[in-house]
Formats: structure tokens, C-alpha cells, sequence
């Protein structure tokens, strides 16, 4: 009733183990961090409503767990996203190294109707540490690997300083709406009880 | 604590799984016990089969106290639990719920909390069946109230999900509230039957998984897509439960993966049910005891309902995209299913598959036949009268069959919304069971405010024909009276268990040609009168303590239930009944080791229930604890033979040849 025009938007966010992907989330939801890292086990499930032009959405965010162990779960979780996060830690360069990987193993999993056009938006975090001289991935080369994938958006984030968190977010779901698709008319077939005797169902309801 | 884990909920998974095995369902020890009934020498289908006035007492009938195995355990139900109440934020609450309560680690976990508590003093009962008692602090609809001062079994720890409960019984929305006043109200004024008054609108749409009021309720219904996406919850704001959503597609996803599927989990005094219908999934949250093949059939009714607004064509939408979002598509439609749950507690036809007829005089039943009969070939491909969820009459002028639950989602449907009360509608509509890929076309006009006219074609441009049909009906119905005698009828209400023992008293010998419920002499005031108990009076049930029967015959697919009698006069104790019936219907068709069961005698302290099940009726019959084993047999077979006398009045004979289930 009230609710026709609200948007839900499936968010996967992806990236190895480490990097942020939980406290990203949880400042952006929560508005809150936490120095001690807890591995993610499995996946972990935040809403947030937010207003993205005159649109009210609601983003399903899917915090997954980034060991290896957990890739099993694969097609289930990215069955029907409407956007990937891909997320490295800028001090890190295997982090940022596995980025294709996490790319391709998404789009194999998610098989999405046009793998070309699908939203992604890499996040490059940590920037706050060591005053940004433990750094080991420039913004230039980060850049660079966006652009050749066909131009990601991508953003420096620091999720314990809260720093271009919102503003990632918001490109998240601003992506992920341009994608959506043109919903079809919903027409289904109409009974032609002249064609042929209608076929009995099949067993009876439960 | 907190966290959501899928890795955990599988391990927990399993380890529930191989517990189940070596547990026996709750009913089995019905099983045990109508062995003994059933491998009796007396007992021979043919015979039964042969004559329907086979009596019962002629059955060897041990008179085991019912034993109710629970099957509750306590280590793994904590654990699995964790999966169950959703998920919490690592610190807690949530920025888009401001008032969302924070809730501390203990808080977190409050389903398991509970479900710890709770192993002991049900099961060590024996004896006592095991229905739904809640604390007067939880007011769901679900919920069986006790009425104070009532004789209620061992409360403490069992009550709610929460120990210490009653601190939050603030945070009860008032609906609830609602209905309980309502119901009041009916018991004091009137015999009639008492149903819980429904109150139209989403329920408590503020509430989300992280509210404590949230997860008290004692039975969620959840619709979601394969990816995720909520599509109905009958509780709470979907948009707001999209995390427990995710979580609820994560558990069931993840079996589905090992290329199998997820079918419950118990945890606690909680049960889990889950259905996989092709891209959409159906999840049953509940703990109120019924069992999980009772919330199963549910799940596929909730899932009919669907396909009857959107056929099964929406399945293509998945396949096409498998993002899509269903919800705008039944924007407007959660009274539909909110008001198919409610019907679950109390509305038989949403287990017996069966539908039921308002007791009319074979004649004027026979008119409003004619009447829906009367169409031009090229006209509608059913017509159905009902009052309220009643039948009145059905026709099918082309021999097309209408399945009993077509007839019960149907006019589900339309008794959801007041919208069709106050103007005629034609709409696209898809009967499941005739044809679940396509809409017909749906001409409803109510003709009074009871009765309804349903008339479905397969023609979209059908709708002044139809309307043309309808205004030929309504002047056939009006002319041979039909209207007035179904109002007369409804004032009426149906079979009481009372009049089994006047027949019985004034008609020593019963004389098929004069027994009627409506007197020989047509004075329809009779039971109203004389015959009926009035307010005030203390009901004394029939003969032999029977209070209730619910009595299905296998050829017409119809039912017919007595009026509630005295002391069934609550809503609780009502619904405890209703249960209770569930249970046994689900014991007298399971396919356990003893196959489906022909009798069951099952006495607790509530009531002893009777089931008789032959190749021509299935008879659940309801007594006082104390009756008598023998005169309870001997009364169900006067139930039986009272029926087949009445049969032309309580049933539609003779319509078209239903051939839906076999």
C-alpha cells in the first residue's frame, strides 16, 4: 500500500580477510567502530534506509566473511545483487592484487544478466594509518585498475575516522539504481477454456 | 553472540537433523497407541466401507491415556537458536530504528534464552496434551488465552520467550487488545459461535527484528525471494526485516547448495518450517505447537494465495532477473495473506480441504442451484454463493471442477477487503488448484450484507455479461426467496451437539422423512426458541459429554461443524480445540509405520477426542474428559446416522462431479 514506491537493494561487499569490510559497514550503519577485529563468520546482514534523490531505498547490505574457507557459499549470497563492494586495504598489496579475483569469482557466482554493465564500487580503506606513510597502493595505480575494468567508481575510505564512508554508500546505491532494470508490465496468460480441456493440476495443494 | 553465522547455523543444522532421527515426532505415540485400535480383529475397512452405520462399539477401544512425547532439546536448540533471532548489529542497535531498543548480549539471544528454560515441565506431563498456554502478557492472535481463575496448567518458564516476560507487556500493540475485548464482548452476548473478531491492516508494520514485542509474537509467516528480498511478513515492516530476511535466504540457500533442502529446525518451544516453491521461499516461525507438516500445508495455502493474485507466471520474473523485487507487485495485498493466517486458527477448511455449506432446506437450496445454474452457454465458468465462508451453492455449467481450497483462497480474497463489500468488482484472478499458470476473470458482488455471488470466467472483456448474469440471479434468488431463508439460516446457525440429545428424547425412533434442523412444521424459530440454550443458560453439551464434532465427507469434499457449545464458550478454549483437531487429522493421515490410522480414542485433561476415518467420512468428535468411553462410541455413531439424516440440508448434493484430488 504505502510502500509501492520503496526500493530494496542487495549489496554484497567483497574483499579478503582484514580489510575492513565489517567496520566499513558498521560505521556506515551503526556510526560506530571498533579497533578489535572480529572475523566475519559466514556473512553478516545490515538494512539502512536512505534517501537517493527523490527515491527512498532500502540497501540490504551482505557483509561477507573474507576467508577463503567461506567461498563455498558462494552462489547463495550473490544470487540477485543489485550492487558489489569490492574492498582492499591501501596498506596491503596482496589485498588490492585480489581484487580480480574477487571480481571474477562474483560475476561467475551472481552469473548477472549483463556482466559488462554491473555495478561495481571499490573502496580502497585504511587510509587513516601510519598518517598514510605505511601506504603501499597509490591512489593513482588503484585508479588505474578501476578504469581498465570497464570505469568502477571508486573511493579512499577510512572507516575508523569515518572518512568518505557516506559518500561511497551513497555512490553504491546511486549505481545501483541506474542499473536497475526497466521492470516489464506484469501481463500473464489468460485461460482459453475453448482450446483444449484445462490440464488437472498436478496432486492436490499440500 | 551475536553475530549471524551461516557456518554455525549448519553445524547446528546437522547436529539437530541427527537428533530428529533418533527422536520420534510428537504424535508418534498417537501412532503407538491406534495401533492397538487399528490391529484389532473387529476392524475391517470393508465392513465399515460396507455399511457406514458400522458401529463403533464394536471395536475394541483401549483406553490408553494419551502420552504426548516431546521432543525438545535442550543443548542444541540454544545453539541453533542463535540463527533464529536475526541478527544484531556487532554493537547492538541500528541507525535506521531510532527507537529500536538496544539490546545487550543477554537481550540478543532472548529466543535462546527461552528456549533453555523451557525443556522440563511440559514433557514430564504425560497425560496431558500439550496445547498453548501463554502468559496473559502475550496477546497474539495465536496466542491461547487462559481466562483467569481457569484451572491452568504449570505456567512459569514455559510462558512466553522471555523469562521475566512480564515487564514488556506494555510493548503489546493494542490490536491484540482488540480482539481479546471483542471477544468478550461475543461471549457475553450471544451463543453463537464466537470468532475472533479480524482487524483488517498490516500488524504492528513499526516493529522490525530487533523489537522485544517483535519476537514475542507466537507465529510469523515470511514470503522472500531465493535472493533475499522480503516480500511479505505478516508481522513488522519488510523493508526494515531485510537483514532477517537475508539471513533466513542464507540458512535456506546454503542447503540448497549441498543439493538438498531445509525442511525445519526446532529450537526450543520454537519451530522453524521452511518451503521451497520454485524461486520463492516460505518460512514459518512459530510456538504454538502445532505440527510441522500442519505449518507446511499452511506455508503451500499462503502460497496458492499467491499464485491466485499472480499465477505462476511470476516465476518467469525470476528467471528473467533474478533481482526482481515482487513486493510493488502485491502492493495492497497483506491484508490477503493476514487474513488467511487468521483464518488458520479457526477456519477448518484450512486443514480438512473441504469446504463447508450453510444448513439450508433441500429446496431452497435447490432453487439457488437453478438459479446459478441458469446462465447461457458462453457464460461463466463457475458460479458460487456463499455466505460468509460458506457455501450456498456452486455450479459449474461446463463441468469444470473448483478444488475446496480454490473456494477458501477465493473467497479469502475477497473477505480480506471491505473494498468488495460496497460495489461490484471484476478482477484477474488464478485458481491454483484448476489451473495455477493463468487468471481467470472474477465478476463478486455481494447480494446482502452476507451473501456473496462469485462468477469467474475465462473472458477479460467478460464483465457485462457477467454483470448481466448477476442481475438475472439476484432477481431468481429474491423471487424463490433464497435470500430470505439464508439470512433466516445465518440467524439460525448451524448443528448443536444439544440437538442430538432432543432428537433423541422427542423422536425415539428417528423417521428420516420428518428430522430436520428445521422442525417438520417449516417453524424456522425453533432452535432459536425452544431448542437453543439461550444466553445465560449453561450449556450442557450433547449426550454423553460430547461438545463438538467436526464430521467431513470424503466423496463431496464438504464438511460440516457443530456450533461451539458451552464450555467451549471461549475463544481459547475454542481454539485449543481447533488444535487439538489439527493434531489429530495430521495423526490420521501421516504415513508412519502404521500406516493412516481408522480410529483414535485420546483422553487428556481437556477432552477426550474421537476420530473415525472410513473411505466415505472422517468424524473428529470432542468430549468431557470424563465421558465415557463406550457412550462416546455409541453417540458418534447417533452423530453419524443424525448426519446422513440431515445430509440434504448440511450439504450441496448433486452438483458437478468433483474430481480434484484423485
Amino acid at each position: 500500500m504505502s510502500a509501492r514506491k520503496r526500493t530494496l537493494l542487495k549489496v554484497i561487499i567483497l574483499g579478503d580477510s582484514g580489510v575492513g569490510k565489517t567496520s566499513l559497514m558498521n560505521q556506515y550503519v551503526n556510526k560506530k567502530f571498533s579497533n578489535q577485529y572480529k572475523a566475519t563468520i559466514g556473512a553478516d546482514f545490515l538494512t539502512k534506509e536512505v534517501q537517493v534523490e527523490d527515491r527512498l531505498v532500502t540497501m540490504q547490505i551482505w557483509d561477507t566473511a573474507g576467508q577463503e574457507r567461506f567461498q563455498s557459499l558462494g552462489v547463495a549470497f550473490y544470487r540477485g545483487a543489485d550492487c558489489c563492494v569490492l574492498v582492499y586495504d591501501v596498506n596491503v598489496m596482496k589485498s588490492f592484487d585480489n581484487l580480480d579475483n574477487w571480481r571474477e569469482e562474483f560475476l561467475i557466482q551472481a552469473s548477472p544478466s549483463d556482466p559488462e554493465n554491473f555495478p561495481f564500487v571499490v573502496l580502497g580503506n585504511k587510509v587513516d594509518v601510519d598518517g598514510g606513510n605505511s601506504r603501499v597502493v597509490s591512489e593513482k595505480k588503484a585508479k588505474a585498475w578501476c578504469a581498465a575494468k570497464g570505469g568502477i567508481p571508486y573511493f579512499e575510505t577510512s572507516a575508523k575516522e569515518d572518512f568518505n564512508v557516506d559518500a561511497a554508500f551513497q555512490c553504491i546505491a546511486k549505481n545501483a539504481l541506474k542499473n536497475e532494470t526497466e521492470e516489464e508490465i506484469y501481463l500473464p496468460d489468460t485461460i482459453d477454456v475453448n482450446a483444449s480441456r484445462v490440464p488437472k493440476a498436478s496432486g492436490c495443494e499440500c | 553472540m551475536d553475530n549471524t553465522t551461516v557456518h554455525e547455523s549448519h553445524s547446528d543444522i546437522e547436529d539437530l537433523f541427527d537428533e530428529e532421527e533418533g527422536e520420534r515426532p510428537c504424535y508418534l505415540s498417537d501412532e503407538e497407541h491406534a495401533e492397538s485400535v487399528t490391529g484389532a480383529p473387529a476392524v475391517s475397512s470393508s465392513e465399515m466401507e460396507a455399511d457406514n452405520v458400522a458401529k463403533l462399539s464394536n471395536l475394541d477401544i483401549s483406553d490408553n491415556t494419551q502420552e504426548e512425547s516431546q521432543v525438545h532439546e535442550g543443548g542444541s536448540s540454544h545453539e541453533i537458536s542463535e540463527t533464529t533471532p536475526g541478527h544484531q548489529g556487532e554493537e547492538g542497535g541500528r541507525s535506521n530504528d531510532p527507537k529500536g531498543l538496544e539490546l545487550g548480549d543477554g537481550d540478543g539471544s532472548a529466543i535462546a534464552t527461552s528456549s533453555t528454560t523451557d525443556v522440563g515441565p511440559e514433557s514430564t506431563d504425560s497425560g496431558v496434551l500439550v496445547t498453548d498456554v501463554v502468559d496473559g502478557d502475550t496477546l497474539s492472535e495465536d496466542g491461547i488465552q487462559e481466562s483467569p481463575g481457569s484451572p491452568s496448567s504449570s505456567r512459569e518458564g514455559t510462558s512466553g520467550y522471555l523469562a521475566g516476560s512480564g515487564s514488556s507487556a506494555a510493548s503489546v500493540c493494542s490490536a491484540s487488545g482488540v480482539d481479546e475485548s471483542a471477544d468478550r464482548i461475543l461471549n457475553q452476548e450471544s451463543t453463537r459461535p464466537t470468532r475472533r473478531s479480524w482487524v483488517p491492516g498490516k500488524r504492528h508494520p513499526d516493529e522490525d527484528d530487533t523489537s522485544l514485542a517483535w519476537r514475542k509474537h507466537k507465529k510469523h509467516f515470511f514470503i522472500l525471494s531465493n535472493a533475499g528480498k522480503p516480500i511479505y511478513s505478516r508481522y513488522g515492516d519488510e523493508h526494515k526485516l531485510a537483514g532477517f530476511s537475508a539471513t533466513l535466504q542464507a540458512i535456506m540457500s546454503f542447503v540448497e547448495n549441498s543439493g538438498d533442502t531445509i525442511r525445519f529446525v526446532k529450537a526450543g518451544d520454537h519451530q522453524i518450517v521452511f518451503l521451497v516453491k520454485g524461486p520463492l521461499y516460505l518460512v514459518a516461525i512459530s510456538a504454538t505447537e502445532e505440527p510441522d507438516e500442519v505449518i507446511r500445508c499452511q506455508l503451500e495455502l499462503l502460497h496458492a494465495q499467491l499464485i491466485l493474485i499472480l499465477t505462476k507466471g511470476v516465476e518467469k520474473c525470476f528467471v528473467k532477473n533474478s533481482k526482481f523485487d515482487m513486493r510493488p507487485l502485491l502492493g495492497g495485498t497483506d491484508m490477503v495473506f493476514s487474513h488467511l493466517i487468521h483464518g488458520f486458527s479457526w477456519n477448518p477448511a484450512t486443514f480438512l480441504r473441504a469446504y463447508t455449506c450453510l444448513p439450508l432446506p433441500y429446496a431452497i437450496r435447490q432453487a439457488a442451484g437453478a438459479a446459478l445454474q441458469d446462465m447461457p452457454n458462453t457464460g461463466p465458468l463457475f458460479s458460487l454463493l456463499m455466505c460468509g465462508s460458506k457455501v450456498i451453492s456452486l455450479m459449474s455449467p461446463r463441468k469444470s471442477s473448483i478444488s475446496p481450497n480454490d473456494i477458501l483462497l477465493l473467497s479469502n480474497y475477497v473477505a480480506s477487503s471491505d473494498s468488495f463489500r460496497t460495489t461490484e468488482s471484476f478482477f484477474p484472478v488464478c485458481l491454483p488448484g484448476y489451473n495455477p499458470t493463468a487468471f481467470l476473470y472474477a465478476y463478486v458482488q455481494y447480494l446482502d450484507s452476507d451473501t456473496c455471488l462469485f462468477l469467474l470466467t475465462a473472458d477479460p472483456d467478460g464483465f457485462f455479461q457477467l454483470k448481466e448474469c448477476r442481475g438475472r440471479i439476484g432477481t431468481i434468488l429474491r423471487q424463490t426467496n433464497v435470500l430470505a431463508e439464508v439470512a433466516n439460516a445465518v440467524r439460525r446457525g448451524g448443528l448443536r451437539v444439544e440437538h442430538l440429545l432432543e432428537t433423541k428424547a422427542s423422536h425415539p425412533v428417528l423417521d428420516p422423512k420428518t428430522s430436520s434442523i428445521f422442525g417438520s412444521d417449516g417453524d424456522h424459530e425453533l432452535h432459536g426458541s425452544a431448542g437453543v440454550p439461550r444466553e445465560g443458560t449453561i450449556g450442557i453439551g450433547g449426550p454423553a459429554g460430547l461438545w463438538h464434532f467436526i464430521y467431513r465427507s470424503s466423496f463431496l469434499d464438504q464438511y460440516v461443524a457443530s456450533e461451539f457449545s458451552s464450555p467451549l464458550h471461549t475463544t481459547s478454549a475454542q481454539k485449543r480445540l481447533y488444535r487439538a483437531y489439527q493434531k489429530l487429522y495430521t495423526s490420521m493421515h501421516g504415513a508412519g509405520a502404521a500406516g493412516p490410522h481408522k480410529m483414535q480414542y485420546r483422553r487428556d485433561e481437556r477432552h477426550v477426542l474421537l476420530s473415525w476415518r472410513t473411505s466415505d467420512f472422517e468424524l473428529y468428535a470432542a468430549f468431557d474428559p470424563l465421558a465415557d468411553k463406550s457412550s462416546a462410541v455409541a453417540v458418534c455413531n447417533r452423530v453419524c446416522q443424525w448426519l446422513r439424516d440431515l445430509e440434504s440440508e448440511i450439504f450441496l448434493l448433486g452438483a458437478t462431479p468433483f474430481s480434484w484430488c484423485n
